[in-house]
């Protein structure tokens, strides 16, 4: 049995400016009492984060809605164990995987082959294991004769396809996934929501982001909404659509007074 | 992969939790587990290899070539400058260069442990160890490419060889395993404070020069004690003699020893300290 159960998790970002990325002027502060270089240490956190708790079981579906920098990014990534909660705990069982965002982790050096072994490292797969896979992932994502060029010669399309396949090819219990798939041509698409489907169905628990709301209500059955790194709606995913749309209807409006309070 | 606490599954009040996992046993299975992945380290480090070659017909041979170069030249003018033959000079000045690259270039790039890994750490869950353990075996695979000059140099110069020679293989394990606690120091640091890789760089080139690395440590006569007490000079010392069929300097196992225990041991406490921070200050 998986489960994702977040407790009171709260993150909050480091943000660097200038002299705190510095040793010398670190040492230089230290060293004189804070007169010279006093703000080395002058660190900002932005909360990312704060006070989540939800409860994911075999066959829960979640939808992480909510504008940008709302958080949800956030979310996936410490629900994968990428960052550590600044506060609060993560109880977890079962093998996560993390599609966040697919492109960023090709080499654009290595050949479409060379990195589809090395996606598979990453994931914790053998090579050995992974060759297999290589002639089907590439046959699905279109490359022909491109399979043995680096990425760097591929057009953007391609990359997606690469890197679609290649995180899908092997199935896994827990699911983490940002929103990527909307990047695509239509004819791909169609079939790339097929293999969705196949890997979503193989795997036990999924948690999505996104903005798009159709999207969301296709896939997913519960729903949280985050706003500012906070959870202000929960429940069954059409409930918590039908909130954040009310509240980006209402938001036109309040939008200059949080920005104020901020 | 990453399953954060496993043994409690977060059901009931929270009074009921066991305390967290400390940071000391969270660095432990990090390591343990970067240990016992072997296989994905190694054959990261075969895939850096394969690319930073890539389109080179020699490929890596092309770093043993520039040592030969700097060996011939050095080889042919220091000894008249420093008043010995070739035959004790020479094979002495290629192992050492042999093996200051694989400790200088190691400490170089071990500023690049995490840094280097940015989109990797952000995307997937991975121990960290992992990365120095890829770093410390990519410089291996150089070093081997690079030690092809070795036996050449020692052979021509007709060095005798003995069972000392089997001493050399503890010694480049140990010398390896300091390695890995200086990546993985030097990796932390770094991904927090980005002005230490080019200190480290500008830091190895003095280094350079002022280590026994192509001058013999009995040069300095009274102040061998500099030479003795200097654990990178250590670090080439105990594998080099073995190679040369001579003794090692008296303290260079002690001094090598002792880096490993102290700098191992701080190194760990820090990366128990730090690990959770690093994500965050890529």
């Amino acid at each position: 049995m998986a489960y994702l159960r977040p407790r009171d998790l709260s993150v909050e970002f480091p943000i660097y400016q200038g002299g705190s990325r510095s040793l010398k002027k670190a040492l230089l502060a230290a060293s004189s009492q804070g007169n010279v270089a006093r703000d080395a240490f002058d660190r900002v956190t932005v909360r990312a984060l704060g006070q989540v708790s939800f409860d994911l079981e075999d066959g829960d579906r979640l939808a992480l809605i909510g504008g940008n920098g709302a958080g949800k990014t956030t979310l996936l990534r410490v629900l994968a164990g990428i960052f550590q909660p600044t506060q609060g705990r993560l109880f977890a069982a079962g093998r996560v995987s993390a599609l966040l965002n697919p492109s960023v982790g090709l080499d654009p050096d290595s050949t479409g082959r060379e990195n589809i072994i090395l996606r598979g490292i990453y994931l914790g797969i053998h090579p050995r294991e992974m060759r297999p896979r290589v002639d089907e992932v590439a046959a699905f994502a279109e490359l022909g004769h491109f399979i043995d060029l680096p990425v760097r010669t591929y057009s953007a399309g391609m990359m997606i396809r690469l890197a679609f396949a290649v995180s899908t090819c092997v199935p896994t219990e827990i699911l983490l996934m940002d929103e990527w798939l909307s990047a695509g041509d239509a004819h791909f698409l169609a079939r790339a929501h097929q293999r969705m489907a196949d890997f979503v169905r193989s795997s036990k628990i999924m948690v999505l982001a996104s903005h798009s709301m159709p999207l969301v209500e296709e896939w997913c059955n519960r729903g949280i909404l985050l706003e500012q790194g906070r959870v202000v709606a929960s429940g069954p995913v059409r409930d918590v659509v039908a909130r954040y749309r009310e509240r980006e209807a209402a938001g036109q409006s309040t939008a200059p007074a949080r920005q104020a309070a901020g | 992969m990453a399953t954060a606490e496993p043994l409690t599954d977060g059901t009931g009040p929270s009074s009921a939790w066991p305390a967290p996992p400390s940071r000391a046993s969270l660095a432990l299975g990090d390591l343990r587990q970067g240990c016992s992945s072997g296989w994905m380290w190694t054959a990261l480090a075969m895939q850096d290899i394969r690319l930073r070659y890539r389109g080179s017909a020699l490929g890596p041979f092309w770093l043993t070539i520039s040592t030969l170069i700097m060996s011939v030249a050095m080889g042919g003018i220091y000894p008249h400058l420093f008043g010995t033959n070739a035959a004790n000079y020479v094979p002495y000045l290629v192992t050492g260069l042999v093996l200051w690259q694989f400790v200088s270039t190691t400490i170089a790039e071990g500023c690049g442990t995490f840094v280097a890994m940015e989109s990797v750490i952000h995307q997937t869950p991975m121990p960290f160890s992992v990365h120095a353990f890829r770093v410390v075996y990519r410089n291996l695979i150089v070093l081997a490419h690079n030690a092809i000059l070795v036996p050449f140099g020692l052979l021509l110069f007709h060095v005798p060889v003995d069972a000392r020679l089997l001493l050399a293989a503890p010694a480049l394990l140990l010398l390896s395993l300091n390695a890995v606690w200086v990546s993985l120091f030097l990796g932390i640091v770094s991904a927090r404070f980005r002005d230490v890789p080019p200190i480290v760089a500008s830091f190895l080139q003095v280094v350079f020069f002022v280590t026994p690395v192509f001058w013999a440590p009995d040069a300095l006569g009274r102040w061998k004690i500099f030479a003795d007490l200097n654990p990178l000079f250590a670090a080439v010392d105990i594998v080099r003699a073995p190679l040369l069929g001579v003794p090692t300097q008296p303290w260079s196992w002690w001094v090598m020893l002792a880096a490993t225990l102290l700098g191992g041991g701080g190194a760990f406490v820090f990366f128990a300290r730090f690990r959770s921070r690093i994500a965050y200050w890529l």
